[in-house]
């Protein structure tokens, strides 16, 4: 029987017939379906991945006419990072990394953000950021983003004031976990409304919250607290991406209008998103390593097509390692990359990846 | 109120995760009259399971699971003297010997399967974390524990629950022990392939397969 060439998702290169693979392709959206209590993919859309999969060529793109605009967390950190950091450490400046995607790679948009990528340790060193931003916006035509995490945990013990929730709660002290949760996302909405203020000052395009909340459903909070602020007060476009495709309930009662958000999916993410002002919403969905990029992609493209049909604002998928099915590890391969962002596209009814 | 209502009060308590209430409700089933086992295991065993699967679902969460366990604790602590001074024997299905496997720092997921183990009438030995392969074994056979509890989080340190196994086989105690495996990188192929006895993908699944192991309903 022919085999196909194709990747697993860790990156590890497999053989499997077209059987496996249909049979992949349907387990995997089933599994978002059951999850997220959404509808799977159709035969028909099922039937297009199998294509997208079994297709010999090595890359493969959008028809004409079906190109989306990309906006970017941290790409620059692909050319002058370390292999490890998944770069290729060519030795040039953040802010020339940030030409060349412009200029050679035609970005559509970049972001300016620090190698930390954190709003916590950007506030002491705001002078640098702004400096970074405004050199950058005089030798630049696309829109600039500033972008950086909310990460939540650096506001804990030992790296910050607060109680440390994955201390405290195995002790059983959970009100004092919730406790210390709920100050460390007001002093990280402070963080980041003071660093967007700075950024709209200096004449930021727009702000990037990125890898939403990884510590949890109260750094989501944070995070909506903050672009609500913002979305008032500034005229920045703003970008809400996720951490995870699933709000981890680390506090477990945090509401916003009115919603919990623990355990909220992509769909009922991007609700809640739109509502605190945001212009762009980055949903996320988790590659698992030990199943094929097939099964991966289905399943990713099952979940963020359910967000698009929910979303109002522009929808652009994390299609990067370890997440939109793409696989997790240092530089994925670009024959699964180029599949996931087309299946996004065609079948997660995407705006922008 | 009848005594079903009051069991079904404390079931709710537990799985809402009031201590306090769990307690006052155990005692009050005390003065009605209901024995003390019936309160365990109509009760409070019912209460932590219902917490267990609402956790499976995603609706429940870590600090549900933990507040869960510390009501069913709470209530244990209030029935633990009757029990005991009645000649009935606290309803401890087996002893666990519990730990993060050498090489490994990660608790937070052990602890928990730790308090709901010990919530749920296990008997828990907690050796902590970073724990080395002879400590494990020499533990086992100290306490002749019916269970063993290898957590790793790590892909570098999943090895040393393949590790553990084959030193208990080394030292003639596989057959005495059920080990149960956990973990992020875990799952059942592993378990199947190191010759485990279990794997449990979190704290509530983790009570679940140590009572089936223990053949308890």
């Amino acid at each position: 029987m022919t085999k196909v060439y194709t990747r697993m998702g860790d990156g590890h290169a497999v053989e499997m017939t077209v059987d496996e693979i249909r049979a992949d392709i349907l387990a995997g959206t089933e599994d978002a379906a059951d999850r997220g209590k959404i509808p799977p993919l159709s035969e028909g859309e099922r039937d297009y991945l199998l294509d997208l999969f079994t297709f010999e060529g090595k890359i493969v793109g959008v028809v004409p006419g079906d190109e989306v605009v990309l906006t970017d967390d941290g790409s620059v950190n692909a050319l002058y990072g370390a292999q490890s950091s998944s770069g290729v450490g060519v030795p040039i400046s953040r802010e020339s990394a940030i030409r060349v995607y412009e200029r050679a790679f035609a970005m559509d948009t970049m972001e300016v953000g620090h190698p930390d990528y954190s709003f916590k340790p950007v506030k002491p060193i705001i002078a640098l950021e702004l400096q970074a931003m405004e050199s950058v916006l005089h030798t630049t035509i696309i829109p600039m983003y500033y972008g950086a995490m909310p990460n939540l945990a650096l506001y804990a013990r030992p790296d910050g004031p607060f109680g440390n929730p994955a201390d405290l709660l195995p002790m059983g002290k959970i009100d004092e976990a919730r406790s210390a949760q709920e100050e460390a996302a007001e002093a990280s909405t402070r963080d980041m409304i003071y660093v967007g203020k700075r950024m709209a000052e200096v004449g930021a395009d727009g702000f990037n919250f990125d890898t939403t909340a990884s510590a949890g459903d109260a750094e989501f909070l944070a995070t909506l607290n903050a672009v609500e602020e913002l979305a008032r007060t500034t005229d920045l476009s703003i970008e809400v991406g996720m951490a995870a495709e699933f709000v981890l309930g680390m506090h477990g009662k945090v509401t916003y209008d009115g919603v919990r958000l623990a355990g909220l999916y992509p769909h009922q993410q991007v609700k809640l998103v739109e509502k605190a002002g945001a212009h762009i919403f980055g949903p996320v969905v988790n590659t698992n390593t030990r199943r094929s990029t097939a099964w991966n992609v289905s399943r990713a493209v099952t979940f963020v097509k359910a967000c698009s049909e929910a979303a109002t604002i522009p929808v652009h998928a994390n299609v990067g390692i370890g997440v939109g099915g793409v696989p997790m590890c240092e530089t994925p391969p670009t024959s699964m990359v180029t599949r996931a962002s087309v299946a996004m596209v065609t079948i997660g009814r995407v705006d922008g990846l | 109120m009848d005594t079903e209502a009051l069991l079904a009060e404390i079931r709710a308590a537990v799985l809402d995760g009031e201590p306090s209430l769990v307690k006052s409700l155990t005692e009050k089933a005390l003065e009605a009259g209901l024995p003390a086992l019936t309160i365990v295991s109509e009760g409070l065993t019912e209460g932590i399971r219902s917490v267990g699967v609402e956790f499976q679902k995603g609706s429940y969460f870590l600090p549900d699971l933990v507040r869960g366990a510390q009501s069913m604790e709470i209530g244990l602590e209030v029935l633990q003297p009757l029990l005991t001074g009645a000649g009935e024997e606290m309803p401890t299905h087996a002893r666990v010997v519990l730990g993060t496997v050498h090489g490994d720092l990660h608790s937070i997921g052990k602890n928990i399967v730790a308090a709901m183990l010990k919530a749920s009438g296990f008997a828990v030995d907690d050796l902590g974390v970073n724990v080395p392969v002879e400590v494990f074994v020499e533990k086992v056979r100290e306490t002749e524990a019916g269970f063993l509890g290898l957590s790793a989080l790590l892909t570098t340190t999943v090895h040393q629950q393949e590790a553990v196994i084959k030193a208990l086989e080394a030292a003639g105690l596989r057959s005495k022990v059920k080990v149960l495996l956990g973990g992020a990188p875990i799952d059942q192929d592993w378990a199947d392939r190191v010759g485990a006895d279990g794997f449990a993908p979190d704290a509530a699944r983790a009570v679940e397969v140590a009572r089936e192991l223990a053949g308890i309903r």
